[in-house]
Formats: structure tokens, sequence, C-alpha cells
């Protein structure tokens, strides 16, 4: 069980689009659920390097819309295993190399389908290799992560590294404290964060850095005020979120800095209600599914952070989202919790 | 990653029969060279391939897929066998080998300069790109090594003149400047040249105030002169008039750019940059100035604000300049309590012009109106 990442085939653009905006959430449903069929498209060949990334956000996505058994379980346990490697990695689909960004995903999915004990009925020890994998990935002079072997650092591989270790259960693997020092080197005058030290602030960056600093429960680093004044100018006055100064607007920042804002307590300082509409002007309405901008191709990953920026600003019958995991709240309560 | 900026078809534009078949038709040969490649580089079974053939087929899938990480796994598999020949493996490299480590290394800097132009913002492009000028390096004479870094400012300036503020572009403009003031301008100077020897702060500078020139809306550029700034003081080894000069002639620069637009968002950006380092708890390593009192910082405060409430004399409607002044005046205010410059009344009307201009944000004004008790 797998999902195609690319983008999707039409239904009708954005002038079409009923005068009585709401979440189309049947098709999102059957968007999500179509996309392993899809076969006979060259795209679900051409992404199938993101294909474990595509499965969380498609899971996640049915679970923030109140259909979390929207996809076959066992089939996508199947799936997320036949890409574990023997080194407690995961690669994005069965014969891809172990990666960070996939083995993150892994821990994910398999935190939000409650199969930490499948994983070690499967593969012994297997909780243990995971972290080990993340750990080895850590550079013990700087403090930040790896992709993999590599060399490739940036933040976005340091916040999913203390994500999936928090997950389970197993950040005493890595030294935190360094972690969190290397974060405060890629803070900027501005109050954001970006890849790497000396890097410019990035709405996407700045999400990787104050989520990583709230699972270290280090937020009291963060100057609030300063980064959510920062945070709040990326709404545009068609409601919709940019990542960076004079850039263009796109569903997916609706993710990275209503979330961002949600965690260092500062929501309120955008209009949530241009947000949403601006959300919703991105669905497809025929075929389900949402695009980076209105009358745009739909695809999975814009999908998840279009549905998951409408549960944070709470849109009525979302399921609650977490703003540092991306995960539904009740799954991350019970995950960590289970650890206490 | 996903698709941006892509339009959607309609439900009438779906492909026809004819269509479907090329496309099913260019599946079956995609995944033919994926497996076929797969095959060759699999470490699982005991012939691997790693011939200049195999690196070949990379390039065809690399093509068609920059994407497709593990074949750049594969490739770097592939040129590690190719860089070090059995014979060669145990002592040390030959110059004649020189050569050919050097032509893999042009190969693959010429192959991702091509894809780059196409995908500017693939991640696994430019991190081939590090790895092949790092790999290379460990091989090549010093000279030679130094001469690939350096050719890189072309790329890098060619992929800035196409989209100016592509990060990716910029973080390897950074990179390629760390590597180049690690390694020394020539074998004989090793241990000899100076940290400043090496320094390229002021040729970086120096493009940063190109950049702007050439738009001053690239808060890019603007963001890595606040960088180099504190930096090249010190190499400089200013003393303090220096540095007042250096913050004097940005902070005149900045107050004509704002005059001249004032709905700029990323002039205002790199204006707060300027007034935060006047603060007491500004850190020293984004320090401009480094003897400040509450004198220098009055005067600073003084003509800032003052500066600033002169444009509304033109410009009523731009929510900045009421933002700016909000954000200042508590600083002054902390400083000089009498509030000379201005009253508890005028900050009321800019917060009341905020609102009015700047609604979407009314939740931060409200905080605003009450962390100021106005």
């Amino acid at each position: 069980m797998s999902l195609v990442s690319g983008p999707g085939r039409g239904g009708i653009t954005d002038d079409r689009l009923p005068h009585e905006l709401r979440l189309f959430v049947d098709k999102h449903v059957c968007y999500i659920q179509s996309l392993d069929t899809r076969k006979d498209e060259l795209e679900y060949w051409l992404t199938e390097h993101l294909r474990l990334s595509g499965l969380y956000w498609g899971l996640t996505a049915l679970h923030l819309l109140g259909r979390p058994d929207g996809l076959p379980r066992n089939e996508v346990l199947d799936f997320v295993m036949s890409c574990m490697h023997d080194n407690g990695g995961f690669g994005a689909a069965p014969g891809h190399d172990a990666h960070m960004l996939y083995t993150i995903s892994a821990v994910q999915i398999l935190a939000t389908l409650d199969a930490f004990g499948e994983l070690e009925e499967r593969v012994g020890g297997g909780r243990q290799k995971i972290g080990q994998y993340i750990a080895s990935l850590q550079d013990t002079t700087t403090g930040t992560f790896a992709g993999d072997e590599w060399g490739e650092t940036d933040t976005r591989f340091l916040y999913g590294a203390l994500n999936a270790l928090s997950l389970l259960g197993l950040l005493d693997l890595v030294n935190i404290n360094q972690a969190v020092e290397h974060i405060q080197e890629c803070a900027n005058f501005d109050g954001g964060y970006g890849t790497s030290p000396g890097a410019e602030s990035h709405a996407g960056q700045i999400f990787t850095c104050v989520a990583a600093l709230s699972i270290a429960g280090r937020l009291d680093l963060v100057d609030r005020d300063k980064l959510g004044g920062w945070l709040s100018e990326r709404q545009l006055k068609n409601g919709g979120l940019n990542g960076r100064p004079e850039k263009k607007e796109d569903v997916c920042y609706s993710w990275w800095v209503a979330s961002s804002l949600a965690m260092i307590g500062r929501l309120h300082w955008i209009d949530a209600e241009k947000l949403t509409k601006f959300i919703l002007n991105c669905q497809d309405p025929e075929l389900g599914g949402f695009a980076d901008r209105p009358g745009n191709m739909v695809d999975v990953f814009h999908t998840v952070f279009g549905i998951a920026g409408l549960s944070l600003v709470k849109y009525a019958g979302l399921v609650e989202v977490d703003p540092v995991y991306c995960m539904p709240l009740a799954v991350t309560k019970r995950a960590l919790g289970k650890l206490k | 990653m996903a698709s941006h900026g892509v339009r959607r078809v309609t439900a009438n534009q779906v492909r026809t029969e004819q269509a479907r078949q090329k496309e099913l038709q260019q599946i079956t040969e995609y995944k033919d060279l994926v497996d076929l490649v797969n095959t060759k580089c699999s470490y699982k079974i005991a012939e691997i391939q790693y011939t200049i053939e195999v690196l070949a087929l990379t390039t065809k899938l690399l093509t068609e897929n920059p994407e497709y990480y593990t074949i750049w796994n594969h490739r770097r598999r592939i040129l590690q066998q190719l860089f070090t020949p059995p014979s060669a493996s145990d002592s040390s490299i030959p110059p004649s080998a020189d050569k050919s480590v050097l032509d893999f290394v042009s190969d693959d800097l010429r192959f991702t300069f091509s894809l780059l132009k196409q995908f500017p913002k693939c991640y696994w492009i430019w991190n081939h790109r590090r790895w092949a000028l790092k790999a290379g390096e460990s091989l090549l004479q010093t000279s030679i090594a130094r001469q690939l870094w350096l050719a890189e400012f072309e790329l890098v300036g060619k992929m800035l003149r196409a989209d100016s503020r592509n990060f990716h572009a910029w973080s390897y403009r950074r990179f390629v400047v760390a590597q180049l003031e690690r390694i020394p301008a020539s074998s004989d100077m090793t241990g000899s040249s100076t940290d400043a020897d090496k320094s390229m702060v002021e040729a970086e500078f120096a493009y940063t105030t190109k950049m702007i020139k050439t738009n001053l809306s690239n808060f890019s550029a603007w963001h890595n002169r606040s960088k180099l700034i504190p930096r090249l003081l010190d190499q400089r080894q200013a003393d303090e008039i220096a540095r007042r000069k250096m913050f004097d002639n940005e902070l005149s620069q900045i107050d004509v750019a704002i005059n001249t637009d004032p709905w700029d968002q990323s002039i205002w950006y790199y204006h707060q940059f300027l007034m935060s380092t006047l603060s007491p708890t500004n850190p020293r390593d984004s320090a401009i100035m480094l003897e400040l009192n509450n004198h220098d910082r009055l005067r600073y405060y003084e003509q800032e604000i003052g500066g600033i409430r002169d444009i509304l004399e033109d410009e009523t409607d731009c929510k900045w300049i009421y933002e700016s002044l909000l954000q200042y005046a508590p600083f002054y205010l902390e400083i000089e309590g009498g509030t000379k410059m201005f009253t508890t009344l005028d900050m009321r009307e800019w917060l009341s012009q905020l609102r009015r201009l700047d609604p979407l944000r009314k939740g931060r004004w409200d905080d605003l109106e009450r962390s100021l008790s106005l």
C-alpha cells in the first residue's frame, strides 16, 4: 500500500467554485484513496522517491478528516516495513537507500497506527535499531544532523530526529543540549531561523527549529514577539501565507507559519477566517485534493498541509492537530503518554 | 517535492487513448532504465558493476529524474570506485592520476550545472555538487582544487541572476566562501597566511552592495549583509570611529531607500537590523558599534523616529511607518521617560492607523495596545 505524491488530474478550475465555500471531505478521502491506483501515470513512477512520506501525508490527512480507516492498516504496515533497512533506517520505497526523511515518516506512520508493538514482532529490537540509526546521524562537533551517510546537514533533519526519537521514547540517545545550541546559531536578528548558521530566515526552517525547541523543552529561547511579528507579516491580502518577505503565498505555508505561531502562542496574530477562505479556494472541488494556489494541480503534500492548517484554525468537524508533530493531537498524546 | 505553480487541467482535457498509450510506453522505458541501474549498482549482489558505462546510465536516469536520491548515491559509489583504481589504491596518488579525477569532477560539475538550470531548487543536485568538489579536493593538488572552488562563483552568479532570492544558491555561496577561506591561496603559504589573508568577507560585502543596487527589494542580500558587517569590522580591526562611520553610512543608505519606497518590507527589515544593534543586549557577534552609551542610543532613536515621522507628510497610508514608530518608541521611552518627542496620544494615533490599514493582524495590535499600556 503506497501513494503517489505527484500532481493530480484536473477537476474544475477556480472560476467555477461554488459560492458557498466548504471543505469537500468525501472528495479528499477519495482522492487520497485513489493515489495508489494510478500506476498508468508516469508521475506515479517519477515520484517513487517520495512514496513513504506520501503515505504519511495521506494517512495524516485522513486522520485529520476523521477517516482513520480510510487506508487498509495491514497493507500500510506491510509497505512501511518493506522500506526498512538492516541499519534501522528507512528508504522512500523498497530498494531506495535509507534516509532521515523517510525514517521520520516511517516512525510517524507507526505512531499513528499505534504499531510499535508490531514493529518489535516483525523486527526484534526494531525500535532501538531505528533510534540508533537516527542517533548515528548527529554531527558530534556541531550538534546538527545529517540526512544520511553522505553528510548533507539541515535544520530539517535536526527537527526530524527529535520528532522521531521523542515518539520512540529514545531522546536520550542524542545530545539534546548540543542540538539546541546549534538551533541558536541558526537564529537571525528578525527572530527567525535558517537552514544552517548564516542562512536567511525561512518559514519552513522556522517551523523545524521552533518545533525542535518545543520537543527539547526550550521554547524559552524564542523571542516570541519578534518572531510572531515576522510570521504574522507572512499573511497577504488574499489571506494566504508566504514563506519569506516579498514571496508568493502557498498552501503549505498555511502549516509552516500557522503551526509556528501556534507553538509560540501567537496564532491570533493572523486572520484565521481569511486564511480558511484561501485554503478552501485551493481545493479541487470535483476530484479532491489541495493545490499550492487556487486553480493549480493538487498533490498529497499540499493536501495534508492544507487540511492541517484548517485544523489549526479549528475548522468545524476536523480532528485537532498537534502543531509540533503535524499528527493528530490524540495520537501524539497517546504515543508520548505511553512513555511516561 | 510537489507540484508548485502548475495549472490544473480541466476535466474535458483528460488524456486521449493515444496519449495514454504513449504514457504507458514512457513508463515502461523509464522503469526499464531504473531496473537496469539498480541491478548493476545493487550492493546485495556479488558482482557490482561500478563502471564508466553504468555511470553514464545514472546520468541518463538522473536527467529524467534528478529527485531520485538513491541514484545520486549510486553515482557517488561508482565515482569513489573510479577515483581509486586498484593499482594506485595503496600508494599516494601519482600526479598522472590528477587528470582522470579532474575529468570526472569536471564532468559532474557540468552535468549538475545543466540540471540546476532546469531544477534550481532541487536539494539533491546542490548536494551532489558539494560532494563532487569535496571528494575531488581530497585527491587533487590544492591549487587545482582551489581553482575549482573559485570557479563556483560563476555558477552561483548565474543562479542568482536567474532568481536573486534562491536560498539554495545563497547557502551554496556561503559554503563555497567557507571552503575557500579554509584552503590557503597557494600551497607554499600553508601555515603562514593569516585569517585575514584568506577571508573573503570584503569581497562578499561588495557583492551584497552590487545585488542591492540592482534591486533594493532583495532581502536575501540585505540578510547576508547583516551577517557580514560585524565580521568585516572585526577583521579590519576597526576602531570605534570606523565602526560608527559604517553604521551611519548603512543607516543613511537605508533611510534614503525608505523615503524612496516605504512600501518595501525588505528595507524595513534591514532598518530593524541596524536598530537592533543599538540594544545593550545585542550579541557581540552581531555588533557594529562597541562603545555605545544611552546618550548615543537616544540620539539615534530620535533621529530615526523623527525621520520616519517626516515620511508621514507625504504618505499616510503605509502601515510600515506606523509599525516601525511603535516598534522603536518603547526603546526611546526606556531611556527618555519624559517623552519629549512624542506623546501617548501620538502612539494611540499610530496604533489606530495600524488598525485601519492592517486589519488582518488585529490580534497583534490588540496585544500591542496592552503591552504598551495604551
